[in-house]
Parts: structure tokens; C-alpha cells; sequence
């Protein structure tokens, strides 16, 4: 790919690749802000909006010294790491979990995609790849970091998920490097229509079952699917669909005996 | 004998007139849904599993063994008709099975697929009924270490015969470990990485993964443009349905090696059917006087990997009914079924329930003879059913698979969990990773922890252990030998041979 797009596409390519990582790097917070949008209206529960704004900036502010300062500190403190693995809770207790996501999760990434900028990516589809899967173990060792490590010799609750997560961050920058050092697949080819609208079929599907009953759900959600493809020719469509949403109608709550609900809930009452 | 009369026994039970019926109905439900494009035997049993609910346990697992070969046989006549291999183990067949179909051959290749597999079938039952007595006697010499080790062994064999990168495979499995530890802790019940979640509170359910991972992942794939090439409809008529006597020459010493690789193969825990079906595979090449024609539509290249796949679908219930290790994921369907019935697999099993596993074993033999009863004639119907033009499949197939995962617990949570393991699926396919190995891991992975944890707390914290307890030992070293060999180039050069066959 080198070859034919020249250095500075190459360049310009280093450059988007890292700003999604970036992305990445900070998707947890953006996430938690969607869904906190939801407080204001009374939806679900949780921190409201300027909430987590507030928190994750000072967390995210505020460990960047302690990030920098681990980093500087970082052949002393792997080996500390596997010594007295995983980390004692003295440590842990200081920090709150907003700066901890900082920290295990949000710089290591930000400093990846920082090294993006200057290395020759020959294979993007290992590269990347490799680096979102360590996004995704960094996230779990995370999620995990509240749990109870070793008690003397005998496992705690969070020692299986911080030993796997370790583990899978060590693979996944295996798998990283490999896309550096040999040459392989670019960058695959991802289209957009097919999975929004199967994943909008699935969700509308989650959302509607239990307020509005097999019969309504299945057929809406049957016609979003069919949305997904450009083959697809309506009346034909909707047809079959009518004829699906009656043959489960009858299979799945009579035939099987599942207990779901047929109809709107709104219409039997 | 003391075999024969148990194996009469479980004929006894297994051919009462109630489940005979279930055991037919298993079976054509299972061909049936396993038919379908996308939809391969793990969907299809996990789909399938509540209908089995409300019946008594013989009953109830009678079927589910029915639905499980009918499944696995759907998925080959899928591989052969329309190169889509519903599933790991029909990859293989969908290599040549494919290519006799193009050429007309449809009905020959179908017909060894049935006939191969029913020996196959009848051999394994036998070996089951031999086998399944004395390996409960070695399942009690397993203490945790051992236990421990097996599994890695297994997760090891998953490794070995996945397709590309070795790093990649071994990642998978990984994160298959680090997703099965969602949910409670077993020991301490802390709540882990479930954020406060309750429907992860149990943990991720394997169908939900399983479903998503695999058929809602496939479906966005086969959406993707381009991807209409490659779901062209095989439109040649089907003539001559029964092979030819030189067909029959060509495939009788494939299904015999089949059948043995197949065997050994699928006793080992994690192997089972898909490793067996590759094997044979490359056996088959290796011994053929002209190695040019695999690929090209070989009658031995459909013959061993079915009969194979079909030995070792049925010997991995040896693992299941003595260690109570589910050797894939499928197999850990049945356990949850089992679960469901307040059967516990394992050692006791076997003595507390003989109607239960011996019932079961003859079941399994009644099962493919259903199978080649129902599939041969019907497979003119099988191909009608193929010709609904694509555009239509993959709407109901989302249907299905939403009604289906959401009635495993009536949570709509689960759905949209599914749906988002779609787009993990989708997103690993994109980067090349296979999600099998995922699955295996997940499966395998609460378990794993368990017996590290207590192999280590009787132990006192020793790791070594692992390696002074003789059998713990030949384990860990017969899975760092195949890690070995599988990263030595030679063996790579091998593997490439064979898999690059799968991508055409």
C-alpha cells in the first residue's frame, strides 16, 4: 500500500488512525455522558450530566501527573508489578474510580496513539486490531480494579479477571507489533447500512417486546432488517414479514409454550 | 457382558414409542433449522433448547441429541449446497462438497454425507458404550491440577488447527477467559465488571454470545456489498440422487480412517468435532494417490471430514457424561440443559441415572438412523427451502434469533447484548480474528479459575504443582509439544496448505 499511495498518504492515514484511537481513549467518558443525558429526564439512574463532565476532567487532569510520573518510574514499577501483583489496596483506596479509568485505561491509550504518529504501520487491519483489543483488556483490568487481589495464597475475586486482562494486553501488543513488523491486510472495508439497521431491528426488537407483544414487534422489526439490504422489494418484503410474524405468533407462545406477551399491552387493557 | 446389558438397557428406554417420537421430532426440527443459511448447530441447539423444557429429563435430552445431529447435518447439506458453512465443522466439507455440487453431483455428495456419517454414528455408540465406564474411573483420579491442565490442553487443540495467526487464536481464547468472568465470583459472590447490570449479574449467558458472535455477525457480513457473490444459489437440478459404485469404492476407506481419527479425536476435551473434521481432512489428502483433485470435487474430501466430524460429535459426549467437561460449545448447551433438569454431569452420573446416560447412548444411534431416513429423500425439500432468494432469509433470520435469545430468560437486555456481540463479531471478522476459539474460552473459562483456585489452595500456593503431579504434567507437556509444532514454520507451511483451500 506504501508503494502506491506515497509518504504522505501514508502520513494523513497515521494521523486518522490515531485520532480514533484518541477517540478510543476517552469513549468510556463520552459513553457515561450519553447515558447521563438520560438523568435529566428522569431515565435510569446515576450522576447527572455536568457531573461527569466535572469528574472525569479533574480526574483526567489530575492523574496525568501520577500517569507521568508512573512512566517515569515504569522499569520500577513493573517490576513491582510482578512482585506484589496485583497492586496493594493502599494505592487503590486514594484514587477514585474516575482517575482510575484515567490511569489504567485512558493514557496508556492516548500514549499508543501518541507513538501511532511515528511508527510505519504495515499491516493496519493487525495493528489496529491489536491495540482495540487492549483497549479492551486495559477496560476490563478497569472494571476489575475494584475487586479483592490475593489473600495470602488463595485467590481473591478480582485475581482470574487481572490475570487474564494482564494476559490479553500482553497478546493484543503482540498482535500489534506483528502488524508493524510484517507486511499483511490493510485496513478492511466496513459498510455501514447492513449492520445499523440489523442492530436497529435488534434493539427495536428488545425495546418493544414486552409493551407491545410478539404480533407488532416482530413485524416492525422484520420490515427495519429488511431496510438493511438494497436487494430488498417492499410489498414482497412486507408479505413475507406478515406471514413470519403470524407463523411465530403461533409457534413460539402456543406451539412452544413461551410465555410472551401477543398483543399491545395498551390494546388489552 | 455387563456393556451389552447396559447398552440393552438404555435400547429399552430409548424405544418406548414417547421417545422414539421425540427423538424423530429432535431430529427433523434440527435438520430442519440447521438447513438455514446462517444458522449453525450451536443457534440452532441454543434456539431450540426451550422446546425441551417442558418435557421429562430421558425425554427431554433424547431430543436434544436429536436436534443436535439433525443440526449438524443441516449444516453440511447447507455447506454442500450453497457454500455456506453454517458452522466450524462444515467448513471442511463445503470444500469439495461444494465443488461435486457445481458440477452436478449434488445428490452423491449429500448421500455420502448421510451414509458416512450413520457409520461413523454406529461405531462411535459402540466405542461410547465401551469407553464410558472405564474413563469414570479415570475422571476420579482427576483432582484439580489435572482438571486444570486438561483444559489447557483443550484450549490449546483450539489453537493448533485454527485457521492464521497462532498469536491471534491464542488472544481469542483469552478474551473468551476474560468475558466468561463477568458476573458473580463463585467463591467470594462479589459482583465482577457487571456494572451494576442486574441482568449480567449471573454472568454473560454463553447463547446470548454464541448467537450474536456468530449468526447476527454472519448476517451483517453477508450484507456487506460484494458478499452477493458468494451466496449464489447452486440453480442446477439435483439428478441422481444415489452415489455411483465406483463412488462408493472411492469413500468406503475415507469414512473407516474418518471414523477412527474422528473417535480419538472427539474424546479429547476441546477438540472434538472440529479439529477431527480438519484432520481428516488433511489425512485424506495426504494419502491420496493424486492430491491435485482435493479441492476440485473429490468424493474422499466429503466422505472422511463428515464421517469424522460425526465420530467425534458423538464421542465428545464421553467427556461430557464422565469428566462433566463440556468439550465445545454446543456440548455446554447440553450441560446447561442438563443443569436445567437437575442433572449434574460428572462421575455420578452415571451410576444415579443409568436410564439417563445409557437411554441417552442408544438414543444417539436411533438418532442417525433417523437422520438418514429423513434426509435422504428429503433432500429435493432442502433445496426448495435454500432457493428463498437472501433478501428474505436474513430478516427472519434476525426474527428468529431475537425471539429465540430472549426466550431463554425473557430479557429484553439479553437481545440487545446479543446484538452488541454482533458487532463484535463483525468487527473481529474484519480484523481477521476467529471467533471459535472466543467461544471456547468462555466456556471453558469458569471452570478453568475454579479448579486453579482450589488446585492452588490445597497446594498451599505452590504453582508447581501443576508440573509434580504426573498426569497434571503429561498434560501441560503434550499442550506445550502442540504449541511447539504449531509455531514451528514446517508444520506452518502444512496448515497453510490445507486452509488455503477453505478461503476459495
Amino acid at each position: 500500500m506504501a508503494e502506491t499511495m506515497g509518504h504522505s498518504a501514508t502520513a494523513t492515514r497515521n494521523t486518522s488512525v490515531a485520532i480514533g484511537f484518541c477517540l478510543l481513549a476517552i469513549a468510556p467518558q463520552i459513553f457515561e455522558f450519553i447515558w447521563s443525558i438520560g438523568t435529566i429526564f428522569g431515565w435510569g439512574t446515576g450522576r447527572g450530566p455536568l457531573q461527569v463532565v466535572a469528574g472525569h476532567t479533574m480526574a483526567l487532569a489530575t492523574s496525568l501527573q501520577s500517569f507521568v510520573l508512573i512512566l517515569s518510574a515504569l522499569p520500577g514499577a513493573i517490576l513491582g508489578y510482578l512482585f506484589s501483583w496485583p497492586p496493594g489496596p493502599t494505592v487503590k483506596s486514594t484514587l477514585s474510580s474516575d482517575a482510575l479509568l484515567a490511569l489504567i485505561y485512558s493514557y496508556p491509550i492516548f500514549a499508543v496513539a501518541i507513538l501511532t504518529l511515528f511508527m510505519t504501520i504495515r499491516s493496519a487491519q493487525d495493528y489496529v486490531g491489536g491495540i482495540v483489543l487492549m483497549a479492551l483488556a486495559l477496560f476490563a483490568l478497569w472494571a476489575g480494579s475494584d475487586l479483592q487481589g490475593m489473600r495470602g495464597f488463595s485467590f481473591g475475586a478480582g485475581t482470574a479477571p487481572r490475570m487474564f486482562g494482564g494476559l490479553l494486553v500482553a497478546l493484543s501488543a503482540g498482535i500489534a507489533l506483528t502488524g508493524l513488523m510484517t507486511q499483511g491486510a490493510a485496513f478492511a472495508h466496513y459498510s455501514w447500512r447492513g449492520p445499523l439497521f440489523v442492530m436497529a431491528a435488534i434493539l427495536f426488537f428488545a425495546l418493544a417486546i414486552r409493551p407491545l407483544g410478539v404480533v407488532v414487534t416482530a413485524f416492525v422489526s422484520f420490515m427495519i432488517a429488511a431496510t438493511g439490504s438494497h436487494e430488498t422489494r417492499w410489498l414482497e418484503a412486507a408479505i413475507v414479514g406478515a406471514c413470519l410474524t403470524l407463523g411465530c405468533a403461533i409457534l413460539f407462545p402456543y406451539v412452544l409454550g413461551l410465555p410472551m406477551p401477543m398483543f399491545p399491552r395498551f390494546l388489552i387493557q | 457382558m455387563d456393556i451389552f446389558a447396559n447398552l440393552a438397557h438404555g435400547f429399552a428406554v430409548a424405544l418406548t414409542p414417547i421417545n422414539l417420537l421425540m427423538c424423530l421430532i429432535g431430529a427433523l426440527v434440527g435438520t430442519l433449522v440447521g438447513v438455514l443459511p446462517g444458522i449453525g448447530t450451536i443457534a440452532t441447539v441454543a434456539m431450540l433448547l426451550p422446546i425441551t423444557f417442558g418435557l421429562p429429563p430421558v425425554g427431554a435430552l433424547i431430543m436434544l441429541a436429536g436436534i443436535y445431529y439433525g443440526a449438524q447435518y443441516g449444516g453440511s447439506t447447507t455447506s454442500i449446497l450453497v457454500n455456506i458453512p453454517g458452522e466450524a465443522t462444515s467448513v471442511v466439507t463445503a470444500i469439495d462438497g461444494h465443488q461435486m455440487a457445481k458440477q452436478g453431483r449434488a445428490g452423491p455428495a449429500l448421500a455420502i454425507a448421510a451414509i458416512g456419517s450413520f457409520f461413523a454414528g454406529c461405531v462411535a455408540t459402540v466405542l461410547i458404550a465401551l469407553l464410558g465406564a472405564p474413563l469414570t474411573k479415570l475422571a476420579l483420579a482427576f483432582g484439580p491440577a489435572e482438571y486444570f491442565s486438561l483444559m489447557v490442553l483443550g484450549l490449546i487443540f483450539a489453537v493448533v488447527l485454527a485457521k492464521g495467526s497462532v498469536l491471534k487464536a491464542i488472544a481469542m481464547i483469552v478474551f473468551g477467559l476474560l468475558l466468561s468472568m463477568v458476573g458473580s465470583d463463585i467463591e467470594t459472590g462479589a459482583s465482577r465488571m457487571a456494572f451494576n447490570i442486574p441482568e449480567l449479574a449471573d454472568g454473560l449467558g454463553f447463547a446470548t454470545v454464541a448467537m450474536g458472535v456468530f449468526g447476527f455477525a454472519e448476517i451483517i457480513r453477508n450484507l456487506d456489498a460484494g458478499a452477493e457473490m458468494n451466496r449464489d444459489l447452486v440453480q442446477q437440478k439435483i439428478t441422481g440422487l444415489m452415489p455411483t459404485r465406483k463412488d462408493l469404492k472411492d469413500s468406503t476407506p475415507a469414512i473407516l480412517r474418518g471414523t477412527v481419527l474422528g473417535s480419538i479425536l472427539g474424546i479429547l476435551p476441546g477438540g472434538g468435532a472440529v479439529i477431527a473434521s480438519f484432520a481428516a481432512y488433511t489425512l485424506e489428502k495426504k494419502l491420496a494417490k493424486d492430491p491435485s483433485r482435493f479441492g476440485r470435487g473429490a468424493i474422499e474430501g466429503v466422505a472422511g471430514p463428515e464421517s469424522a466430524n460425526n465420530a467425534a460429535a458423538q464421542t465428545s459426549f464421553i467427556p461430557l457424561l464422565t469428566l462433566g467437561i463440556p468439550p465445545n460449545a454446543v456440548m455446554a448447551l447440553m450441560v446447561g440443559a442438563m443443569t436445567i433438569h437437575g442433572i449434574v454431569p460428572g462421575p455420578q452420573v452415571m451410576q444415579k441415572q443409568p436410564d439417563l446416560v445409557w437411554g441417552m447412548i442408544a438414543s444417539m444411534w436411533i438418532g442417525n438412523l433417523m437422520l438418514i431416513i429423513i434426509n435422504l429423500p428429503l433432500v429435493g425439500i432442502w433445496v426448495r427451502l435454500l432457493r428463498v432468494p437472501y433478501r428474505l432469509m436474513f430478516p427472519s433470520i434476525v426474527i428468529f434469533c431475537a425471539i429465540g435469545i430472549y426466550s431463554v430468560n425473557n430479557a429484553p437486555v439479553d437481545v440487545i447484548l446479543a446484538g452488541v456481540f454482533g458487532l463484535v463479531g463483525y468487527w473481529l471478522i474484519k480484523h481477521d480474528f476467529e471467533p471459535a476459539p472466543l467461544l471456547l474460552g468462555m466456556v471453558l473459562g469458569p471452570l478453568m479459575e475454579e479448579n486453579l483456585r482450589r488446585a492452588l489452595l490445597i497446594s498451599r500456593g505452590d504453582w508447581s504443582v501443576f508440573l509434580t503431579r504426573p498426569l497434571s504434567a503429561v498434560l501441560l507437556g503434550v499442550a506445550a509439544f502442540l504449541l511447539v509444532l504449531t509455531v514451528l514454520p514446517a508444520l506452518r507451511a502444512k496448515r497453510d496448505e490445507v486452509f488455503t483451500e477453505s478461503e476459495n
